[in-house]
């Protein structure tokens, strides 16, 4: 799966979460740059992406987890180990 | 005071060492000192001596943590208000104190109708560290919490109550921090459970460790335990809740104290936690806002005390000086082993709400006891007392709800829900009103939909009919309060039942 096919998945899940699209996800996004972004959002986002990707993240690789950048890294190397 | 002294002594004895870690910047005692001491010369110099009511508005840096100890060293009291909540709140909550004066770190303050003391731009010190002498009556803050009817309610706690509070965890053997402590303060300072988490390491000299606003919380509590390697933890529920997915992951030495509050804990996740921290001391701690944080706890520990009711741990007994008393509706005491509402008595008891006599008549008692008269504050809890003296929590008062004229208790169908359903998800009964005006039991699932049936076959067999729900909601997340408690007033709009 490419990086950006990997992104408009991701996008999907966040306009599906907080319920709007008013956003634009860059590698450089973080949650200040989103409406609704926050701690319960992101437990919510973090556990569709992994329904969506048949992934499951590791907790060090989400204590690190700053951007979206970091998010796409880290769903591109679990898809790899799979 | 006492405790003021202490914090006096803490601070210049432990002058080198760390105090606070924000953001990953470490402060010193010094710093902290210098802070509180510029903060105690503005105080000073603008606000008259009569003015005891300050307002604070609960940013994340050292400059908040000083407001506090600047003003009790002066006999002031703090008025939180977190700068996230609406000013509209905020402003109702100066009212209501008659506060003038506001302690602002921000760079730009929007309390221009206060005299803002901007406390991240000030140069001069206070000569010195040494408190004012003054009343234990003065208050030490005032906390506002949420009415029933929309208007916020005040708990103001004295010098007096916060002493009695530190003398209380002072006799506990069990539980001593020291100046290599390296403690979580994970609370808004709006939240009363902040008071313990602040001011304990202080009085030993430990470091503590915030959570920077606009981190992913859960995460972040997990990255300072692994890469700070905390080694007290004090926190609710709601958060092992959340990292529960990944305990299997989770092995902490370093934490030795982990004390829960502020919401019931569960004995299957409080195992599976305590697994996580082999180290660990647990401490399940109990008390309401009224009664200055604390009132007692009952000491987990998965093999030898693991004391429940309907899967919730027990929360043992009064801690010192402390008073607990389980009554009936005519706050008569009811037998052992007979539920009730549980009352607390002794010197950490709340002079009463704010300016609120008439839920002052409601939520407080006097009660004869060998001669000497008892102030009560009835908590709204239901409790047991057990043939051991230790307290088991039932639930809400208000949790108590009568289905077709049966008194139905909503935790005991929630224990059942979830102690046969195989995925482990929150669970939470409600009563929702039906067009009729009758209550009617409904169950929500925090989950994606799955076959329920077998749950239900279960609870069947374990319940009376009426205290089977009739109505399930599946919902992906729980609505949650500020403080991390579950919202059940927003639960019950996901049912919309005839």
């Amino acid at each position: 799966m490419s990086r950006e096919e990997i992104l408009t998945k991701v996008s999907t899940v966040f306009s599906n979460v907080l319920e709007h699209n008013n956003f634009e996800l860059t590698n450089a996004t973080t949650a200040e740059d989103v409406d609704g972004w926050e701690s319960i959002t992101h437990m919510m986002i973090i556990t569709e992406i992994e329904k969506t990707f048949d992934i499951k993240f590791k907790l060090m690789d989400l204590m690190n987890m700053n951007s979206v950048g970091d998010l796409l890294n880290t769903i591109e190397t679990e898809l790899s180990i799979n | 005071m006492r405790f003021i002294k202490d914090i006096q002594n803490s601070i210049r004895s432990n002058n080198s060492h760390n105090s606070l870690c924000i953001n990953n910047i470490f402060y010193t005692y010094k710093d902290f000192e210098n802070e509180i001491r510029k903060i105690r010369f503005a105080i000073v110099n603008t606000i008259e001596s009569s003015e005891r009511l300050i307002g604070l508005v609960t940013n994340d840096d050292i400059q908040t943590y000083a407001s506090i100890i600047a003003l009790w060293l002066e006999g002031k009291a703090y008025v939180p208000v977190n700068p996230e909540t609406p000013l509209d709140r905020n402003y109702h909550i100066f009212e209501l104190t008659k506060t003038k004066h506001v302690i602002d770190s921000s760079k730009e303050s929007v309390y221009d109708d206060y005299e803002v003391i901007n406390s991240g731009v000030l140069q001069d010190l206070h000569p010195s560290l040494s408190p004012k002498n003054f009343s234990g009556e003065h208050l030490a803050y005032i906390l506002f919490t949420s009415g029933t009817t929309g208007v916020p309610k005040g708990v103001p706690i004295t010098f007096n109550n916060v002493q009695a509070l530190v003398d209380a965890i002072n006799e506990e053997p069990e539980f001593n921090l020291n100046n290599t402590d390296r403690c979580l303060q994970m609370f808004e300072l709006t939240f009363d459970f902040s008071v313990v988490t602040y001011l304990f390491p202080l009085l030993a000299g430990a470091c503590m460790y915030t959570i920077p606003k606009g981190t992913i919380k859960y995460f972040y509590i997990f990255k300072l335990i692994k890469e700070k390697a905390l080694t007290v933890l004090t926190m609710v529920p709601s958060i092992i809740n959340y990292l529960r997915p990944y305990f299997p992951e989770i092995n902490e030495e370093s934490v030795r104290y982990c004390s829960f509050g502020g919401g019931a804990l569960h004995s299957d996740i409080a195992k599976e936690w305590s697994e996580c921290l082999p180290n660990c001391k647990i401490f399940n701690y109990y008390g309401p806002t009224e009664f200055t944080v604390y009132s007692g706890f009952y000491p987990y520990h998965k093999d030898t005390h693991t004391k429940t009711y309907n899967g919730i741990i027990a929360i043992g007994k009064p801690q010192k000086d402390t008073l607990y008393l389980v009554v009936n509706e005519n706050n008569e005491e009811v037998p052992i082993g007979e539920t009730g509402e549980l009352c607390l008595g002794g010197p950490q008891i709340t002079p009463g709400y704010w300016k609120n006599e008439e839920k002052n008549k409601q939520s407080f008692f006097i009660r004869n006891e060998n001669g000497k008269d008892i102030r009560y504050y009835k908590t709204g809890d239901l409790c047991i007392k057990d043939n051991d003296s230790d307290f088991l929590y039932v639930g809400r008062a208000d949790f108590q709800v009568k289905i077709r004229g049966y008194r139905v208790e909503l935790s005991e169908i929630e224990f059942h829900a979830k102690s046969k359903s195989k995925k482990k998800v929150n669970m939470v009964a409600l009563d929702i009103n039906n067009k009729l005006g009758n209550a009617e039991l409904g169950l929500a699932i925090e989950s994606e939909p799955f076959d329920t049936s077998y749950i239900f076959e279960h609870m069947k067999t374990k319940m009376p009919n009426y205290m089977i729900p009739m109505h399930v909601r599946f919902i992906k997340d729980f609505p949650h309060s500020i403080n991390g408690k579950i919202d059940r007033k927003e639960l019950k709009k996901h049912f919309d039942i005839k």
